[in-house]
């Protein structure tokens, strides 16, 4: 590799690399500020340019001025493991039916039950909302976990179907047959011969989900009231006509810091080089 | 054959019956709705026609929004694509500190998009955020960020590529991963250059992946919402107002329900046409064999 | 398929739905609990500052009465949960999450309070009271929403309306509150907009004779919009008040999902409200008419758009947020809107504390008459009662008697000379005893920017030609809609008149959609306030 290629290559690659950290890097800086520090004008350096102080940090964990965190982390935590769990193992069941088998009910067949699942990606969210309040309200479920998880399963099952339909094509049709071979029932086929084969696909698959579900906000916004607030509602009640950067930006950096170690964790798959058959 | 019947059923019926049960109420009562007044001050289910549908195609808000979109959800996937193809390549091989890079290139997708969008509204705050104070001191005079529909515009694009970049940089860098490394022996037996193996091994064998990477993200892209909503909230006037965030003020913000309800289901025929032309204009583009259902008749 | 086979299938998604159903439990109906012994002696010293640093230090005595720490204290509401809505943090919503954890810790209730941003409020109060929902117990929200609130609120018991607090609420503002002559929401915030102006630039010696010298011109608290736009063009863009960064002549609340349509009436006002014309500003009240496209409206908003000039960068975006820190934090040497910018300049960190002051907002040389169609050369004034926050309590909530007395709690005579203080709260002044220069001199302001602000204010009060909110059913529309065409017309997309033209459009297929008869039975209300009868 010439030697001009190899800097041409690493300045783009720290260039974006800039690019991604530098909100990061604001909100960090921000987070230690204080009215004083913002009002006037951008500042950078620490002690130098402004005085650190940690109010935006404990406002977020019970300080009175803001709003606090922990329990809105913990609800966005169960509702996205819960709705990611049903999401998959329904998500996977079909689409293991849609790549094995053929159906045709009328003119319907696996190409449209597939854009069935897809298509419910298409629709805004905002437009969902208001019949989703009287479906809960009628099942009592209105600012409740499983309400939300309900909810949430709507958003990531056509994800999971899609991801995993893909990679259940992927995998040879033989590794059914030689279990079947071995006395498996179909079902028993796809749980001892299909699954183990398949953690790649559901790594990207969970992936998904937990990104989608975790930042999802309108509907946990609007389906919600007092008892069950997410991360993401946590963050935005910050958002006032004053608005609180320094509180704000500890919250939104504490928000996402699960997910930074899902990217570390994704990564891992990744240059194990188990993950790139998913996507073919 | 009625074994069978029974296991592909058991297979499909748990998630497909769950998604119709909660997804069809929802519908079901948006189709209704939208032949209804209901708003905010006569929530009820009465019937008004058609009228609801003939305001929408004399709307030129709601037209504007969807010509907006070309530029909002086709521009920046665009983009995110041929940053996210040349990112993949360039950590793909032969490059230190690799790992480090791919969790980095993948941290903003993780990002919850309201939130960050505050994050970046600090940033190009005109007076008292950084972007406008490096510009300053490189001597290039404020940019009006939110006050003028160019840059404002510009802003949205920008946040929308830096969250999105890291989904296309990861299923290219998983496609590029995954490719057979025949190809690559042969063009190099045969002395092709970088530029050469790229154009006639790499390119074409990252179409099927290039294809679908691009219709997911025009799918999510074109509901973009919570961005606007957060970072300029569809202004100056209405410039930066995606479809999504227009559905929001008419149906949410302004409780016009019913109104609503034609918009989106408006806006999600619109888009079902939409987007399986540029699947097919895609697929012929990327010279991509029709991709076939892969399920077998047993 | 068998009907065996099918019932297997539905099995799951059913199951999952079961088990979510038994999730939830039913709320146990209210139980009063015998009092218990008050934690505060009569008289005690209240102080926010154990809650922390962003606190002030000030202390303050519980005024004795059926409001205060000692009486509240004495109530024992352990095992109940109190749910509140209010606005974002810090705006209301932080005086409401810390009167929640103080009355927590003096009742033993349990208070879930919830912060919303401002776009959001209306719908996330009113779909669950449409729908029936028991989602809120209390609810903080702008008052011009009581129209659609009203039906869905529990009228003000006697024993709170008699008590000492409530008693000596201004007139204005008890009004402002009642509806179809009850009162439904429970007065805890004054609001009006009001001019504030950098005294250190404009009573400045050297700065005077430069505009004498320049416009032939007295440099003064500018009396007219007209007079406003000179002044801030003439300073804009300078650094006047020494502190090395170029200062701007005006900042102005001009973000469309903001409230650039209450600082936008607050500009139309003086060229609206004639004072001999009776019947209405926004509409003619007889036939529903619009009058959001006549002359005056336009003249201010093509004013507005001039201002542009004047803005600091960013400006034709400001949020409240902005605009008090462009004000407060000494950027811009004109503003006007609510108090909070001149609270915040007036706080103890300020580097611009007592160089400030306040006045009545700019008039006008003329006034357009829409009964003969011309404008009267007459020098007029007209003080905006612009909405501010108030409370409610919801006919659903599970014990009203609770709500009601956190409420009062919230706004005892302790609590809000405290709250009165601290400029992100946005709580102001709203009783007579507010209205005391020596209140705010115990505060360290100087005598002049004390007098000056409470003779503002209360002129306010005494004002006959006054411009209240248009409260009625679907406000939120309305102003929505006004708050399109003002930003469309700022961004350069239209022009002020056909902005509003299309505004006065929107707003008659508004009234239509919720009921001519019901907006103007409404609307008689406030015209009724407008014009003294």
């Amino acid at each position: 590799m010439s030697r001009l290629y190899a800097t041409f290559k690493y300045t783009l690659i720290s260039v974006w690399a800039g690019f991604v950290v530098g909100p990061f890097m604001w909100a960090v800086l921000t987070s230690f500020k204080d009215a004083n520090g913002v009002q006037g004008g951008a500042t950078y350096l620490p002690w130098v340019q402004y005085e650190p102080t940690l109010t935006g940090w404990q406002n977020i964990f019970g300080g009175a001025g803001g709003v606090d965190v922990v329990r809105p982390f913990l609800n966005s935590a169960v509702i996205t493991l819960v709705a990611s769990i049903i999401s998959l193992a329904l998500g996977a069941l079909a689409a293991y039916g849609l790549s094995r088998y053929r159906f045709k009910i009328g003119f319907i067949a696996n190409s449209d039950i597939i854009f069935f699942f897809v298509s419910q990606r298409i629709m805004p969210p905002v437009v969902l909302v208001v019949p989703f309040f009287f479906l809960l309200q009628w099942a009592n479920l209105l600012d409740t976990i499983p309400g939300l998880v309900i909810v949430t399963v709507a958003l990531l099952l056509p994800i999971a179907v899609w991801v995993m339909v893909d990679f259940f094509n992927g995998i040879p049709r033989q590794i059914d047959e030689m279990a079947m071979l071995d006395g498996c029932g179909p079902f028993g086929a796809f749980v001892r011969a299909i699954l183990p084969n398949s953690v790649p696909g559901l790594t990207v698959a969970a992936m998904f989900c937990a990104v989608f579900g975790w930042n999802d906000f309108f509907f946990a916004f609007r389906l919600t009231f007092t008892e069950i607030q997410t991360l993401p509602q946590a963050v935005v009640a910050l958002n006032s006509s004053i608005p609180p950067w320094w509180t704000l930006s500890a919250a939104a950096l504490f928000g996402m810091s699960p997910l930074i170690l899902l990217a570390v964790w994704v990564e891992r798959y990744l240059s194990k080089g188990s993950l790139p058959g998913v996507i073919r | 054959m009625d074994g069978l019947r029974r296991h592909k059923s058991m297979f499909l019926l748990p998630g497909l019956l769950t998604l119709l049960l909660i997804i069809v109420f929802p519908l079901l009562f948006t189709i209704r709705v939208s032949f209804s007044g209901w708003n905010v001050s006569n929530p009820e289910m009465d019937f008004v026609g058609g009228a609801n549908y003939v305001k929408v195609l004399q709307d030129s808000r709601f037209w504007a929004a969807n010509l907006r979109l070309v530029l909002l959800a086709g521009g920046t996937v665009l983009i995110q694509y041929l940053i996210g193809f040349g990112l993949a390549l360039l950590v793909w091989r032969n490059v230190r500190a690799r790992r480090l890079w791919r969790v980095l290139f993948l941290v903003p997708m993780m990002t919850t998009p309201v939130v960050m969008a505050a994050v970046w509204q600090m940033i190009f705050h005109e007076s008292l955020g950084p972007v406008n104070d490096m510009l300053a001191k490189l001597g290039i005079a404020p940019v009006h960020w939110f006050t003028e529909a160019g840059p404002a515009l510009a802003a949205l694009m920008t946040v929308e590529i830096w969250q999105w970049t890291p989904f296309m940089f990861l299923l290219m860098l998983a496609g590029l991963l995954s490719l057979p490394k025949e190809p690559f022996l042969a063009a190099a037996i045969d002395g092709a250059g970088a530029w050469r193996t790229f154009w006639k091994v790499t390119f074409p064998l990252m179409a099927p992946v290039s294809v679908s990477a691009i219709i997911i993200r025009l799918i999510e892209a074109s509901k973009l919402s919570d961005t606007v909503y957060v970072l300029t909230s569809g202004g100056p006037g209405s410039a930066t107002e995606s479809p999504g965030y227009y559905l929001y003020l008419r149906g949410l913000k302004e409780q016009q329900t019913g109104y609503a309800g034609s918009l989106s289901l408006t806006y999600l025929v619109l888009m079902v046409i939409t987007l399986t032309i540029v699947a097919a204009l895609l697929a012929r583009a990327f010279k991509v064999p029709r991709q076939s259902s892969k399920a077998k008749e047993q | 398929m068998n009907r065996k086979q099918l019932t297997k299938s539905l099995a799951v998604p059913v199951a999952v739905l079961a088990i979510t159903v038994a999730g939830c439990s039913g709320s146990s109906g209210p139980e009063q609990k015998p009092d218990k012994p008050a934690l505060f002696k009569p008289g005690s010293e209240i102080s926010y500052a154990k809650y922390g640093k962003d606190y002030p230090t000030t202390k303050v005595k519980d005024v004795p009465g059926p409001c205060s720490y000692e009486s509240i204290s004495r109530k024992d509401y352990s095992g109940q949960t109190l749910k509140i809505i209010s606005h974002a943090v810090p705006v209301i919503g932080e005086p409401t999450q810390l009167h929640a954890r103080q009355f927590e810790e003096i009742t033993g209730a349990k208070v879930e309070v919830v912060n919303v941003p401002f776009g959001e409020l209306h719908q996330k109060i009113l779909t669950p009271l449409q729908a029936g929902q028991p989602a809120y117990d209390v609810m903080f929200y702008p008052s011009l929403w009581i129209g659609d609130m009203a039906p869905y609120l529990v009228p003000v018991p006697k024993e709170y309306l008699d008590a000492p607090g409530m008693k000596d609420v201004t007139k204005a503002y008890l009004g402002v509150a009642t509806w179809n002559g009850k009162v439904v929401q429970y007065p805890v915030d004054g609001d009006r907009h009001y001019l504030k102006i950098r005294t250190d630039v404009l009573a400045d010696r050297k700065h005077q004779a430069a505009y004498l010298a320049a416009t032939g011109k007295q440099l003064r608290a500018p009396q007219t919009w007209a007079e406003y736009q000179e002044i801030a063009s003439f300073f804009g863009g300078k650094d006047v008040d020494g502190d090395g960064k170029p200062n701007f002549g005006s900042a102005e609340v001009t973000k469309r999902d903001d409230l650039v349509f209450s600082a936008f009436i607050s500009r139309a006002a003086p060229y609206v409200k004639h004072p001999d014309v009776t019947g209405g500003v926004f509409f003619d009240v007889t036939t529903m008419q619009p009058l959001i496209n006549t002359p005056g409206f336009v003249r201010a908003l093509e004013d507005m758009v001039k201002a542009k000039s004047t803005w600091p960068a960013g400006g034709a975006n400001f949020g409240l947020g902005d605009e008090i820190f462009s004000f407060g934090g000494g950027q811009a040497l004109m503003s006007y809107s609510w108090d909070d910018a001149f609270i915040q300049a007036q706080q103890t960190d300020s580097r611009i504390r007592n160089r400030v002051a306040a006045a009545p907002l700019p008039g006008s040389a003329e006034v357009y008459n829409r009964n003969t169609r011309t404008w009267d050369k007459i020098q007029n004034q007209a003080p905006y009662f612009t909405w501010g926050w108030t409370s409610a309590v919801a006919k659903t909530a599970r014990n009203q008697k609770m709500a009601f007395d956190y409420l009062c709690f919230f706004s005892n005579e302790a609590n809000t000379a405290l709250d009165l203080t601290i400029g992100r709260f946005g709580v102001n002044p709203y009783r007579n005893a507010h209205f005391d220069p020596g209140f705010w001199q115990a505060q360290g302001w100087s005598k002049d920017v004390a007098t000056a602000y409470v003779n503002t204010l209360s002129g306010m009060e005494k004002s006959t030609n006054r411009v209240f909110d248009l409260r009625v059913p679907g406000v939120n529309e309305y102003m929505s809609s006004l708050a399109n065409g003002v930003a469309a017309a700022l961004a350069g997309q239209q022009t002020p008149q056909q902005a509003l033209d299309a505004v006065a459009k929107e707003w008659t297929e508004i009234t239509d959609r919720v009921g001519k008869d019901r907006v103007q039975e409404a609307y008689r209300n406030v015209v009724a306030l407008e014009d003294n009868s």
